[in-house]
C-alpha cells in the first residue's frame, strides 16, 4: 500500500460517489484515487452498505412473473452471442478507468506539449463541463505560477510533485478552487503524471501570462 | 464469542503477513475461505449462480431482489427518469447479476451490497445513455473496478459494521433519515437536496455527516490505527 498518500476526497464526495450522484469527471478522479487508497475503499464499502440497507428496507414493488421469463430469454440470447473481448490488464499501475480512457478506440488521446516542462493528453468523456486530461511534468520541471478560475481535481498517478504547501505522491487527491495560487514542480527523481479535471482555464499570475492564454484554453469533450 | 473473533482475525492477519508475496492469488482466497465464510442465504445463492450457472438459485435471487430493485428504481427522482424505466432497470440489473456472478467475491461484500452497486451503476448508465449525445467509453462499473485487496477487511469486521448499521439506521432522527433517502434512493446530489429542502448546503452536508458518524461509517482514528497495523 502507498503509505505516503495523505490527501483524500472529502466525505461528501465519497457519499455522492457511493450514491451515484457525483458528476462524471469528478467520479473518474475519485475512482482513480480509490485505486491507490485502501482507507477510502473501506469507507466506500461501508457507504455502499448504507445504500444497500436503504434499498432492502424499502417496500417491495409488484413484479409480474413474465419479467423473469423476459430476463431469462435475454440472458440466453446474450449467451448465444460471442463473448466480448476482455480488456487485457495493463501493468502501468494506472487505475482501470484511466486505462480505459487511454485505450478508447474512438478517441485515442495524443500527448501535446503545453510548456517547456508540461505535456497534456486530453480524454473524451462524453460530458461538457470538465476537461479531463493527463498532465506530465518532466523531472524537476517547473510550471508557471497560476490561480484557478474554477474547480480543479488532481490525482497523482505516477511519481510526485510539490507546491508551496506540500509534496504530493501517488494517489493523492487535490481540489483547487479560485484563489488557490500555486506553482507545482515535478520531483527531481523522475517524471510525474497526474490525472486532472478542470472546469475553467487556469490563470497565470505573471503579468505576461495573457500571452499563454490560447494554450491554456480547456476543451471538455 | 468476542475472544474467538479476535483470535481468528489475528490468525488471518498472521497468515497474510507471512505469505509469499508472489504466491498466486488463488492461494490467498483459499486461506481466507478456510477461516471465514459468508453464510447468508443470498450470498450462497449468488455464489451458486457464479460457480454453477444454477438457474434455481438465480430464480430465488430474482424473486427476492426484483421487487426491491423495482422499488429502488421507482424511488429515483433523477432528471430524465420516468416510471416506465423501472422494469428496464430490473431487467438490466438481473441480467448483469447472472453475467457477473462469477466475479462476485464474497470476502469483499455481501450479495446485497454487491447487487446494490450493480443497480446503482446500471441506473447511472441508463441515465447517461439517455442524456448523452456524446459517448462515454466507460460504463459506470468501470469506475468501481477495484484492485484485489492486499488486506481484505475481515468478514467479522464487515459483519459487525453491517449489524451496527442496521440498528443505527432505524434510530436516526427523522431529518437525517430523510436526507440519506434523498441522496441514496431519489438520487439527489447534496446541492439538489439543499435546494429542495430550502436548507444551506452546509446544513445538508453536516446532516449527512452526523448520520454517518452515528452509524460509525466514517473512518475513526482507531480504525485508521488498525489499518496501519495491518
Amino acid at each position: 500500500m502507498n503509505n505516503k498518500l495523505t490527501q483524500h476526497p472529502d466525505n461528501a464526495m465519497l457519499v455522492e460517489f457511493s450514491a451515484g450522484t457525483l458528476p462524471t469527471a469528478a467520479s473518474i478522479c475519485v475512482s482513480a484515487h480509490l485505486h491507490f487508497c485502501q482507507k477510502c475503499r473501506a469507507e466506500l464499502l461501508r457507504l455502499d452498505q448504507v445504500g444497500s440497507q436503504l434499498m432492502t428496507e424499502a417496500e417491495p414493488a409488484d413484479v409480474d412473473d413474465s419479467l423473469f421469463d423476459s430476463v431469462m430469454a435475454k440472458i440466453e440470447k446474450a449467451e448465444a452471442a460471442p463473448p466480448e473481448n476482455i480488456d487485457q490488464k495493463s501493468d502501468n499501475g494506472f487505475p482501470f478507468s484511466v486505462n480505459r480512457l487511454l485505450n478508447n478506440p474512438a478517441h485515442r488521446p495524443i500527448w501535446k506539449r503545453m510548456s517547456g516542462s508540461v505535456d497534456v493528453a486530453r480524454f473524451k468523456t462524453g460530458q461538457s463541463d470538465y476537461e479531463v486530461a493527463l498532465h506530465r511534468i518532466c523531472a524537476g520541471g517547473k510550471t508557471p505560477k497560476h490561480d484557478h478560475q474554477g474547480t480543479e481535481y488532481t490525482v497523482v498517478l505516477k511519481g510526485s510533485f510539490s507546491d508551496e504547501r506540500a509534496v504530493y505522491n501517488e494517489g493523492d487527491f487535490l481540489v483547487r478552487q479560485p484563489g488557490d495560487v500555486h506553482q507545482p514542480m515535478g520531483a527531481q527523481n523522475g517524471e510525474c503524471i497526474c490525472l486532472s479535471a478542470l472546469d475553467a482555464p487556469i490563470k497565470l499570475t505573471n503579468p505576461l501570462g495573457f500571452l499563454m492564454k490560447p494554450l491554456l484554453r480547456i476543451n471538455p469533450m | 464469542m468476542f475472544k474467538v473473533a479476535i483470535s481468528s482475525v489475528g490468525m488471518l492477519r498472521k497468515t497474510i503477513d507471512t505469505r509469499d508475496k508472489n504466491a498466486p492469488a488463488q492461494n490467498r482466497v483459499a486461506v481466507l475461505n478456510s477461516s471465514e465464510k459468508r453464510s447468508d442465504q443470498w450470498s450462497l445463492l449468488l455464489i451458486a449462480v457464479g460457480e454453477n450457472r444454477d438457474r434455481q438459485a438465480f430464480a430465488k435471487l430474482f424473486k427476492h431482489f426484483a421487487p426491491l430493485l423495482k422499488s429502488f428504481a421507482q424511488a429515483s427522482r433523477h432528471e430524465g427518469w420516468f416510471p416506465g424505466l423501472s422494469e428496464d432497470l430490473v431487467q438490466e440489473v438481473m441480467i448483469k447479476v447472472w453475467q457477473k456472478a462469477a466475479g462476485y467475491k464474497p470476502e469483499k461484500a455481501s450479495a446485497t451490497t454487491w447487487i446494490y452497486t450493480v443497480a446503482r451503476n446500471c441506473r447511472i448508465d441508463m441515465l447517461r445513455r439517455k442524456s448523452n449525445t456524446q459517448h462515454l467509453p466507460l460504463e459506470n462499473e468501470d469506475f468501481w473496478h477495484e484492485p484485489d485487496e492486499e488486506t481484505p477487511i475481515s468478514l467479522l469486521r464487515q459483519k459487525r459494521s453491517e449489524d451496527k448499521l442496521q440498528n443505527s439506521l432505524s434510530q436516526l432522527p427523522r431529518e437525517q433519515d430523510e436526507i440519506l433517502r434523498k441522496v441514496y434512493l431519489e438520487g439527489k446530489s447534496h446541492a439538489e437536496a439543499s435546494n429542495e429542502l430550502g436548507l444551506p448546503l452546509g446544513t445538508v452536508k453536516s446532516r449527512v455527516r452526523l448520520a454517518l458518524q452515528k452509524m460509525q461509517i466514517l473512518v475513526t482514528p482507531e480504525y485508521q490505527d488498525e489499518l496501519h497495523h495491518e
